[in-house]
C-alpha cells in the first residue's frame, strides 16, 4: 500500500457520506494527493479497492483534472502566471530566469527534489503582476531581485 | 387502484408535434430524433446509438425548432406538444456543414489507408453534408507514441482491437456501450479538451467478452479489428444473413464473404431487438473463424492397421456399410447407438433420428453429450421445466428478474445483456441466486450465494418464507407446507448458507412482482439432481403463480437444443412427438430407449457395438472423462463426424468431415422456440458434407432413401414442429425428499466446470482470435481461496479429485467471493472432465500449490 493508514481511514470515514460510491472519487483522490503530492495508476487501483469503484472511472476523473499532478513534484511548486498582465510585465523573463537558476525546463523538477517549475493561467492577481504562486502562497509585484531572494530563501529552508 | 389509474395515464401519455410539416404523435419522452425517424426522416448522427442513452456529443443531429434561438441537437431534445421542427432548413444544413468542418479539423484524411473506408459514417456524412474544403489550414494534431511511431500511430489496446486516436471524433459510443450496455470498465476517455483520448484502462487491455462490438459501433476508423483489417475492402465482399451457432438464443448475424476465395471474412450484428439488440458476444463475432480453419478435416479417414488414412467418401461409406451391416445382422440394430450435437440444424437432427429409428430400428440416440446421468423418463420435472415457453424480449418488460443457478456470462450472452438493459434502462430489480458469485450480480439488488448442492433447499426456503409471511394463497400454502417442511426454515438457512432475511426478500420480490422473469440455467441443468430442483421449482411456480405473471424456464444452452427436443432426438421423446413419429413413419422401434449415459454403460458391456457421433465430442464434454473414454474404446465400430480432429475422432474407425453451419442452409430453433434460418454463406470446404447429407448417404448404403426429396423432409419436420411441446406442470405440489449432504473433508473445494466467457463447447478453440483472449485452461479462484493455498495469479495449482488430477495456473477472480473452483472445459490441452464423477452431485477437489 502506498496510501497511509491515516489516508485510508479518512477515505473510509467519508465514504458513508456519499449515497453513491462514485461520488467519492474526487474526495479520495484529493486525500491521496494531500498525502503524496501526486496521484498515479497504483493509487487509482488502491482507491478502487477501498471505495469499490472501477479503476477506470478513477483514472478518467484524475486525468480530467490537471490539478492532480501525475508525477511526484518538488517540495516547492513554482507556478508562474503567464496571462496578460503578468506577461506584459515580464512573466516570460521571469520564467527564463528561473529556468536558468534552477537548471530545469518548464514542467520539470530539480534533481534535489526541491523545486518544480510550471507556468499557469491567470491566478487572479493581475493588479499585482507579475506574480508567482509557491505552494499555497502568492508572491506579488516581483522584480528580478525579489525573485532571486525568494529562491535563495527557499533553498536555505526559510 | 390509484396506482393502476396512474399507470394507465402514464402509459398512454402522448404529445403531438410537427416535423418538416408532418404532424406526428409520439409517446411522451421521445426525442425529436426518434420522433422524426418514425415518419421516415433520418437525421444524420455520429454519437447516437439506439440502445444507449443520448449524450449529444457530436452535434451532427442539429435541427431547427421554432421559438428556440439556436439549433438544437435532436437526439437529446425531447419532443414536446406543439413543437415545430424542421430537419432540413438552410440553417440546419449550414449548421451540419460547420459540424463536419470542425470534426475534420484534426481528423486525418487517410481514407485510402484506413480500414473503415467504405463503411465509415464520417466519410458518408462528409459526402452528403460537408464542405469540399476546409478553412483550417494549420497542422492536424497527432497522437504519437514515440516508440511506436513507425506503426502509423496505431495502438493495440486489446487482443483484437487496434486504436488510432487521430481518427477518433470523440462520440464516446465505445465508452458508453462498454459501461451502459456491457457493464465493463476497460475502455475510457482520458484527459480533456483537445487532448481527450479514448484508451484502455492504464495498465490494462480491452478484453471483455463483448469487446468486438466497440469496433462495430465506431463511426470512424479509430477502433479497428485485427481480425478484419487490411484483409479485404468491404465493398468487395457480399453479405449473407445468418444466425450464430454458438448461442442458445440464435443471435442474428451477417456473414461477409468472398466467393472466389470461398472465404468468410467477418461477422457483424444484424440487430434483432427481440433477441440480441445488435450486440454480439466475441464468441459469435470471432467464432466464425473455425469455418476457414486450415486444420479442418478435409477428407474422410478410415482406420487401417491402427492408423487413420485418407479415403474417398465411397470407400468410407462402404466400410460403414460393411461393419454396421454386420452388427445389425449379427446382434440387431439395438447394438447401434448415436450421439448428435444439439448445435446442428433441424434437417440434420431429424435425419439422424429417422436413420436410427427406421433403419437401425434402435432407440439409442441422444443429443445431450455434456449432461451426466439423466434418467430416461419423458415427463420428469426437469424435462417439464426445460420445455416451458420463454421470451427474451420479455426480460426487458419485467420488473423483477431472478437468475437462479446460472452464470449467464458463460452461458447466455444475450440474456445477460438484456438483464443489464432491463436494470439500467427500465428500472427492473434483479436478484442473483447462485452457488457462487457471478458477474451478473453487479447490477443485482441482492446477490445471494448459497452452498453448492443445496439448490432445491433454496427454493423450498423461498416457499416457506412466503408461507410464514403469508404472502401467498393460504389454501395452497396449507397443501404445500407438509410436503416441504421436513426441514424448518431455520434448518434451511443452516444448510444453504442463506439468511432468513434473504429468503424473505426473495419471497417478497416474487410475490410483489407485476411481471417476473425467472431464469434457471446450466448449473441446475447439469446437476445430477436436476429433477429434484425442478420439482421444487414446480412447487414455487404453483405457489406464487409465477407463470401467470411472467416466465420461468430452464434455458436451453445450444443453438438447436430446443429443436432437438421438439424433433424427438432424445432417447425418450415427448409422448406426443412419439405418437406423431409413429404416424409419419408408420413404425417406431419398441426397444428400450438408451440415453448417453446408459449407452456408454452398454458399450463397456459390449452390448453397444456400433456408435455414430455427429458434431459432438463426448470424450471432452461428458462429465466423466474416464467413463466416456472407457466406453468409446470398447466400441467395435465407431463413426465420428466432425469438423476437426477431436479426442473422439482419434478413436474412430471412420471419420467423416462435417460442414460448418456457414456452408448450408439450415433451420434452428432458439431457446424461445423461434425458428430461424442460417443461410449458406460459402460452398462446403474441402470434401465436407452436411450432417443430413451424411445420414442420407448412410441410409442409401442399405438401399433405402430416408426422404423422397427435400420437400418431404421439410414437411415431416414441419409436422413435428407444429405440435405443442410445452409440457404441463404436475397438478399437485411435489414432495421434495431430502438427503443429507455427504462432504468429504479431504476434497473440500466444490468444483464447477463451465465455459470460458470467450469460448463455447469444443469448437471455438480453433478460432485464433478467441485464443488471443483465452488460450488455455486455468482454475478461477477467489482472492481468499488463493491466499489460503498460497498462490498468486498465474502460479500453477494442482487440482485433485478422487478420480483425476490436473495442474493449471490460478486465475484470481474479481467476482468470486467463496471457496469454489471454476475450470473451463474448452481447451483440449487440459483434460478437465477427468476430474468429474458421473454420479456425483457436486464434484469437489483438493487444491494445492505446485512447488517449483
Amino acid at each position: 500500500m502506498i496510501l497511509s493508514e491515516k489516508t485510508v481511514k479518512k477515505i473510509n470515514d467519508k465514504l458513508s457520506k456519499y449515497p453513491k460510491a462514485k461520488g467519492m472519487i474526487l474526495p479520495a483522490l484529493t486525500l491521496a494527493y494531500k498525502q503524496l503530492g501526486y496521484v498515479d495508476n497504483e493509487i487509482y487501483i488502491e482507491i478502487s479497492e477501498i471505495i469499490n469503484v472501477p479503476q477506470l472511472e478513477i483514472a478518467e476523473a484524475a486525468s480530467f483534472y490537471t490539478m492532480f499532478p501525475k508525477k511526484p513534484r518538488g517540495k516547492y511548486l513554482l507556478q508562474v502566471c503567464n496571462n496578460i498582465s503578468c506577461a506584459l510585465l515580464g512573466a516570460d523573463a521571469m520564467v527564463d530566469r528561473l529556468e536558468e537558476k534552477l537548471a530545469i525546463k518548464r514542467g520539470e523538477t530539480t534533481d534535489d527534489g526541491l523545486f518544480t517549475l510550471i507556468s499557469v493561467e491567470c491566478l487572479g492577481s493581475c493588479c499585482t503582476a507579475p506574480m508567482i504562486q509557491i505552494n499555497d502562497d502568492f508572491h506579488e509585484n516581483l522584480t528580478r531581485q525579489k525573485l532571486d531572494e525568494l529562491l535563495e530563501g527557499l533553498k536555505n529552508g526559510k | 387502484m390509484a396506482e393502476a389509474v396512474k399507470e394507465k395515464i402514464l402509459a398512454v401519455a402522448t404529445i403531438t408535434c410537427t416535423i418538416d410539416g408532418q404532424q406526428i404523435t409520439v409517446p411522451k419522452g421521445t426525442s425529436v430524433f426518434y420522433a422524426a425517424r418514425q415518419i421516415g426522416i433520418v437525421i444524420p448522427a455520429f454519437c447516437n446509438h439506439d440502445k444507449l442513452k443520448p449524450v449529444g456529443a457530436c452535434r451532427m443531429c442539429y435541427v431547427e425548432i421554432e421559438k428556440m434561438p439556436k439549433l438544437q441537437v435532436s437526439c437529446a431534445t425531447t419532443a414536446t406538444d406543439g413543437m415545430v421542427v424542421s430537419t432540413n432548413s438552410q440553417q440546419v444544413r449550414e449548421g451540419r456543414k460547420a459540424v463536419i468542418e470542425f470534426t475534420l479539423i484534426n481528423h486525418p484524411l487517410d481514407c485510402p489507408t484506413c480500414d473503415k473506408g467504405g463503411e465509415c459514417d464520417l466519410q458518408d456524412l462528409t459526402f452528403s453534408h460537408g464542405y469540399d474544403d476546409s478553412r483550417f489550414g494549420f497542422n492536424k494534431m497527432r497522437f504519437i507514441e514515440e516508440e511506436k511511431r513507425d506503426t502509423f500511430d496505431d495502438l493495440k489496446i486489446g487482443p483484437e482491437i487496434v486504436l488510432n486516436r487521430n481518427r477518433c471524433i470523440l462520440c464516446y459510443k465505445c465508452v458508453r456501450a462498454n459501461k451502459e450496455a456491457f457493464g465493463e470498465y476497460d475502455i475510457g476517455a482520458f484527459e480533456r479538451g483537445d487532448l481527450t483520448e479514448i484508451n484502455a484502462t492504464p495498465g490494462g487491455e480491452v478484453s471483455n467478452p463483448f469487446s468486438g462490438n466497440l469496433v462495430e459501433i465506431c463511426p470512424v476508423g479509430a477502433l479497428t479489428n485485427s481480425d478484419w483489417r487490411y484483409k479485404i475492402r468491404v465493398w468487395l465482399t457480399k453479405t449473407v444473413p445468418s444466425i450464430c451457432n454458438f448461442s442458445g438464443s440464435g443471435t442474428n448475424i451477417t456473414f461477409y464473404k468472398e466467393d472466389h476465395k470461398n472465404f468468410v471474412y467477418r461477422v457483424t450484428a444484424r440487430c434483432n431487438d427481440a433477441i440480441d439488440d445488435g450486440w454480439l458476444s466475441d464468441i459469435t463475432r470471432y467464432g466464425y473463424q473455425i469455418v476457414n480453419s486450415e486444420s479442418r478435416l478435409k477428407t474422410p479417414l478410415i482406420k487401417k492397421g491402427g492408423k487413420q488414412v485418407k479415403a474417398s467418401w465411397d470407400q468410407a461409406l462402404a466400410v460403414i456399410k460393411k461393419h454396421m451391416g454386420e452388427i445389425k445382422d449379427q446382434s440387431g440394430g439395438v447394438c447401434i447407438g448415436g450421439l448428435i450435437s444439439p448445435s446442428l440444424d433441424n434437417a440434420s437432427l431429424y435425419s439422424f433420428s429417422k436413420l436410427f429409428r427406421t433403419i437401425f430400428k434402435s432407440n439409442n440416440i441422444d443429443f445431450r453429450g455434456d449432461y451426466r446421468y439423466l434418467p430416461s423418463v419423458t415427463d420428469s420435472p426437469f424435462t417439464i421445466a426445460a420445455s416451458q415457453p420463454f421470451s427474451i424480449a420479455d426480460i426487458e418488460k419485467s420488473d423483477v428478474i431472478i437468475t437462479f443457478g446460472t452464470d449467464l456470462i458463460r452461458e447466455h450472452h444475450n440474456e445477460y445483456l438484456k438483464i443489464r438493459r432491463a436494470v439500467n434502462f427500465f428500472e427492473a430489480t434483479a436478484y442473483s441466486v447462485n452457488p457462487y458469485a457471478v458477474k451478473t450480480a453487479d447490477i443485482a439488488k441482492s446477490e445471494m450465494v448459497y452452498s453448492p448442492g443445496t439448490d432445491e433447499l433454496v427454493i423450498n426456503g423461498i416457499c416457506l418464507a412466503a408461507i410464514e409471511k403469508k404472502l401467498v394463497d393460504s389454501s395452497a400454502a396449507a397443501k404445500l407446507k407438509p410436503k416441504i417442511s421436513k426441514l424448518s426454515l431455520s434448518e434451511l438457512t443452516k444448510q444453504t448458507g442463506l439468511g432468513k432475511e434473504q429468503f424473505k426478500e426473495l419471497a417478497e420480490a416474487i410475490s410483489s412482482a407485476k411481471k417476473i422473469t425467472f431464469i434457471v440455467g446450466e448449473i441446475v441443468a447439469r446437476s445430477l439432481e436436476r429433477d429434484k430442483i425442478c420439482a421444487a421449482l414446480s412447487n414455487l411456480n404453483k405457489l406464487f403463480g409465477v407463470q401467470d405473471k411472467g416466465q420461468l424456464a430452464v434455458l436451453s444452452r445450444y443453438a438447436n437444443s430446443k429443436g432437438a427436443q421438439k424433433l424427438g432426438l432424445s432417447a425418450t421423446p415427448y409422448e406426443i412427438v412419439k405418437a406423431e413419429l409413429k404416424k409419419i413413419w408408420g413404425e417406431y422401434p419398441d426397444c428400450q430407449p438408451r440415453n448417453t449415459d446408459s449407452m456408454i454403460n452398454l458399450m463397456k458391456k459390449e452390448e453397444i457395438k456400433g456408435f455414430i457421433t455427429v458434431g459432438t465430442n463426448p470424450m471432452r464434454l461428458y462429465p466423466d472423462r474416464g467413463f466416456a473414454s472407457e466406453g468409446l474404446e470398447h466400441v467395435d465400430f465407431l463413426v465420428a463426424c466432425d469438423m476437426f480432429e477431436t479426442e473422439t475422432t482419434e478413436l474412430a474407425d471412420v471419420v467423416l468431415p462435417l460442414c460448418s453451419w456457414a456452408e448450408y442452409d439450415g433451420d434452428y430453433i432458439n431457446l424461445e422456440g423461434k425458428v430461424q434460418t442460417g443461410k449458406q454463406a460459402i460452398k462446403p470446404k474441402y470434401e465436407a458434407k452436411a450432417a443430413f447429407e451424411i445420414m442420407e448417404l448412410i441410409a442409401s448404403q442399405s438401399g433405402v432413401k430416408l426422404f423422397e426429396n427435400e420437400q418431404s423432409r421439410n414437411e415431416e419436420i414441419e409436422q413435428l414442429l407444429s405440435l405443442n411441446s410445452v409440457l404441463p406442470w404436475p397438478d399437485d405440489f411435489l414432495e421434495i425428499d431430502y438427503d443429507k449432504k455427504s462432504s468429504r473433508d479431504d476434497y473440500p473445494v466444490p468444483l464447477f466446470i463451465c465455459d470460458d466467457p470467450h469460448h463455447s463447447g469444443h469448437l471455438t478453440e480453433k478460432s485464433p482470435s478467441l485464443l488471443n483472449f483465452s488460450d488455455s485452461a486455468y482454475v478461477e479462484l477467489s482472492k481468499g481461496m488463493a491466499a489460503k493455498i498460497g498462490v498468486a495469479d498465474g502460479e500453477p495449482v494442482r487440482v485433485e479429485s478422487p478420480v483425476g488430477k490436473i495442474v493449471v495456473p490460478a486465475k484470481i477472480s474479481r467476482v468470486l467471493n467463496s471457496d469454489v473452483a471454476i475450470i473451463p472445459r474448452n481447451f483440449s490441452s487440459t483434460q478437465t472432465t477427468s476430474l468429474l464423477m458421473r454420479k456425483k452431485r457436486v464434484d469437489s477437489v483438493k487444491l494445492t500449490r505446485v512447488e517449483e
